[in-house]
């Protein structure tokens, strides 16, 4: 039935996927809710929060705030929070709460910008679309609304954009990419929503070239190079890797993970002599990445079973919470962990 | 204004401006609510312990649907991943379609008729749960629990997990005891049953509660808890009286009283002893009955002073999400001869009582909420403590020993001030074996 789940717990959503871009930015957050959207993105989709601090709030709604609009209270807390917390910038970022009665974000931020000594912006997350979705405005936003006009080029520095815990299967993850890129010969590697600062972000312009390592990141780097003339390429710098040093010869592979990770596992199995390699995601797909005969968009559980169950694939590489929909997959069932997917983070 | 320090009262400001005039850093509602890993039990009561999806399924062999945006189930999968949880909650995900249409209230019975297929076995009900959106749309979710039920065949109930109304008058916690009752119907009574009302997972067995309640007379205490069938939890419709042991549980047992006739007595828990002293004679007043509880009495007072000679005044610290309330535990402490520095608990007016005898006892206690956005900056290890109790506490004062003190299974009455000095003897024991 669509939209019914029996197997999986729903991904994490628009409103973590903005949370976590814009964590360790030294800005105030404020989820607009009235408390549990916001204790699910630091409690659950957060991996950072139990031992990185942010100013993280959630507006605290309360009924007779969403019937009544009362948006300048809101404004009123986010000015008395800014005249008590050093920050660099304010950020709200939305939920179903403000979807249905229908906040004018950008109408909150103006009020707010007018109060506040700092940069104000919103992301209109819903909380109904997924984590992609909201990293990938935010990045919008974060750049559109920090990004300083560029002096020139570094060439030694590059921008990765997508590596957000949220894509990843561990917090390491971010570090393997980077060490990667130093060994590429890139001197400065700024993650962007991963260890990045304020003044990384404002002297975005400056980098050399941009990499995308997530769907989230596509937009974000098409604006910049829009605006500062900053060259992008789409690839996942792979360390390590599921399978890998397996002879795959004559293997009907699946994968099923995030877009750019998943494309650039196929060149790795394609190189280590698998036959074939199909692609799924449940998330957003490039298209400059895609094999439209072999790679699908998945939207209910019953399109991965029905995947699974009318291919004779062997080897089936997806995060573990979705081995017990294939309990009649009879081929090897390898693990590669998605946080957004499990919420669960590797041990390493 | 020194931007780098949490605001905190001593407990004599607070008892000195008094109940109608709580500084509005401890009002959760004048300010945008900070959100640390010790305040994660106020956003999103379900990360630990029982919150509105838990609760709901405390009715045996029951199902869960969460009817909601993906982000509002985004966390089941720490609860799910219990084995008594496997194959319990299933989601209907909405989206922006059916947030204009409200389609989303048309495909429940399909979903419920899915789900029953799905399953081994029927379930003997289904919970609907759903969010702040539909409260917000006006959604007549009794009316939609009936048409599914006519529909399906399959006893289906509400479940409102509606963050926006939790300080309201029925707050999210107050309603899903009410619904979690709801499928009781009318029995002849028993003069010798008695149901406890609050609690999801029961009291602890060592609870005097038990056999105080048998020597009045009591053969049958029944606990939803503690129900093992579906059957074993339509006997509770039995009860003679409902003892009620969280205030959240008024509304349930004033709609059984409504409903099937069941009056009811609320019971406090408290750490005192002396009051939980009062309160069993008051108890025993109102049901006609006299308890001899000097046996556990003295054997509470006799860990006490057990734990006093063996640490002395030990200094606490407490925090807000524990199985006790905060100033009536710390306002306990002081009177037992311990040092209470830090209260990390916002008070309400109900609470100056305990606020009032705390500050008598030791004016210089510091009184921080868990809330309020200064709590950015508090200084994580730099307190005074020898122990902490409670999850937030143990955040703040990491290196300090700490009992949780927050078990699904609840103390209660002496027996749960033994056990809290039992666990606070392990906690320093044990720092003391590290040294």
């Amino acid at each position: 039935m669509k939209g019914l789940r029996k197997y999986l717990t729903p991904f994490a959503p628009d409103q973590s996927g903005a949370a976590s871009v814009l964590y360790d930015l030294g800005g105030i957050l404020v989820i607009c809710d009235a408390g549990g959207c916001a204790g699910n993105i630091c409690g659950f989709d957060e991996p950072r929060w139990s031992t990185q601090r942010s100013a993280v709030f959630s507006a605290g709604l309360r009924d007779m705030d969403a019937i009544l609009g009362r948006d300048d209270r809101l404004v009123q807390k986010l000015t008395d929070v800014s005249q008590r917390i050093d920050a660099n910038f304010a950020a709200v970022i939305g939920t179903p709460v403000p979807a249905v009665i229908g906040t004018d974000f950008q109408a909150l931020c103006r009020m707010a910008s007018r109060r506040l000594d700092m940069p104000v912006f919103s992301v209109a997350a819903n909380g109904m679309e997924l984590y992609d979705r909201g990293a990938q405005e935010a990045y919008l936003q974060m750049f559109r609304t920090l990004s300083k006009d560029a002096a020139g080029k570094d060439p030694g520095r590059i921008g990765v954009l997508g590596a957000i815990p949220l894509e990843l299967g561990d917090l390491t993850d971010s570090d393997k990419i980077a060490a990667s890129l130093r060994e590429e010969g890139w001197e400065q590697v700024v993650m962007y929503g991963m260890g990045a600062t304020f003044d990384d972000v404002c002297s975005a312009g400056s980098s050399a070239r941009n990499l995308v390592v997530s769907p989230s990141g596509l937009k974000a780097a098409e604006y910049l190079r829009e605006r500062f003339g900053t060259p992008f390429e789409i690839r996942y710098a792979m360390v390590d890797w599921p399978l890998r040093g397996e002879d795959l010869s004559g293997k009907k592979i699946l994968i099923v993970h995030q877009h750019v990770y998943a494309s650039s596992l196929r060149q790795r199995y394609l190189s280590q002599g698998a036959a074939e390699v199909r692609l799924a995601s449940w998330f957003e797909m490039i298209s400059e990445l895609l094999e439209p005969e072999r790679d699908c968009h998945l939207l209910e559980e019953d399109d991965l079973i029905g995947l699974v169950r009318n291919n004779s694939f062997d080897i089936v590489v997806a995060d573990e919470t979705m081995e017990p929909m294939l309990p009649f997959f009879c081929g090897r069932f390898v693990p590669a962990p998605h946080f957004a997917v499990s919420g669960k983070q590797v041990c390493v | 204004m020194d931007r780098k320090s949490a605001v905190s009262y001593t407990a004599a400001e607070l008892s000195a401006r008094g109940k109608q005039d709580i500084p509005s850093e401890l009002v959760s509602g004048t300010h945008l609510i900070y959100n640390s890993p010790a305040s994660l039990m106020f956003n999103s009561p379900g990360a630990e312990g029982y919150g509105v999806k838990r609760a709901g399924l405390s009715v045996p062999d029951s199902v869960m649907l969460l009817v909601a945006p993906g982000c509002c189930g985004r966390n089941t999968s720490l609860i799910s991943a219990m084995p008594e949880y496997h194959n319990r909650f299933f989601y209907l995900m909405m989206d922006e379609t059916d947030l204009v249409t409200g389609r989303h209230l048309t495909k429940i019975p399909e979903a419920i008729e899915e789900i029953c297929s799905f399953l081994p076995k029927k379930p003997s009900a289904v919970m609907i749960c759903i969010t702040c959106v539909d409260a917000l749309l006006g959604t007549d979710m009794e009316r939609v629990c009936r048409k599914a039920e006519k529909t399906t065949g399959v006893r289906v109930r509400p479940c409102y997990m509606y963050a926006l109304t939790r300080e309201g008058r029925k707050p999210p916690m107050v309603h899903v005891r009410q619904s979690i009752y709801s499928m009781l119907e009318k029995r002849t009574r028993d003069p010798r049953a008695v149901n406890l009302l609050g609690y999801f997972a029961g009291l602890r067995q060592d609870s005097e509660l038990y056999p105080l309640l048998h020597g009045a007379g009591i053969r049958c205490i029944r606990e939803i808890g503690k129900c093992a069938s579906f059957d074993d939890y339509l006997a509770m419709a039995e009860a003679n009286f409902n003892l009620i042991l969280h205030p959240e549980a008024r509304f349930a047992a004033e709609d059984l009283q409504q409903r099937l006739g069941i009056p009811s007595v609320e019971l406090t828990r408290l750490y005192q002893i002396e009051r939980i002293r009062r309160q069993y004679t008051a108890f025993g007043a109102a049901i006609g009955v006299s308890f001899d509880d000097s046996a556990y009495y003295e054997a509470a007072e006799a860990e006490i002073e057990r734990f006093r000679t063996k640490y002395g005044p030990v200094n606490f610290a407490i925090g807000e999400f524990l199985n006790a309330n905060p100033f009536e535990l710390a306002a306990s402490l002081l009177q037992y001869g311990f040092r209470v520095s830090e209260i990390y608990a916002a008070p309400a007016p109900e609470h100056y009582v305990y606020v009032n005898r705390i500050a008598s006892l030791s004016p210089e206690t510091r009184i921080y909420s868990n809330l309020e956005p200064t709590m950015l900056y508090y200084a994580i290890g730099g307190g005074s403590a020898d122990l902490t109790i409670g999850k937030d506490a143990s955040y703040y004062n990491p290196d300090t020993p700490n009992v949780p003190w927050n078990s699904d299974i609840q103390p209660f009455g002496y027996s749960g001030v033994v056990s809290l000095f039992w666990e606070l003897d392990q906690a320093m024991s044990s720092q003391e074996g590290q040294r």
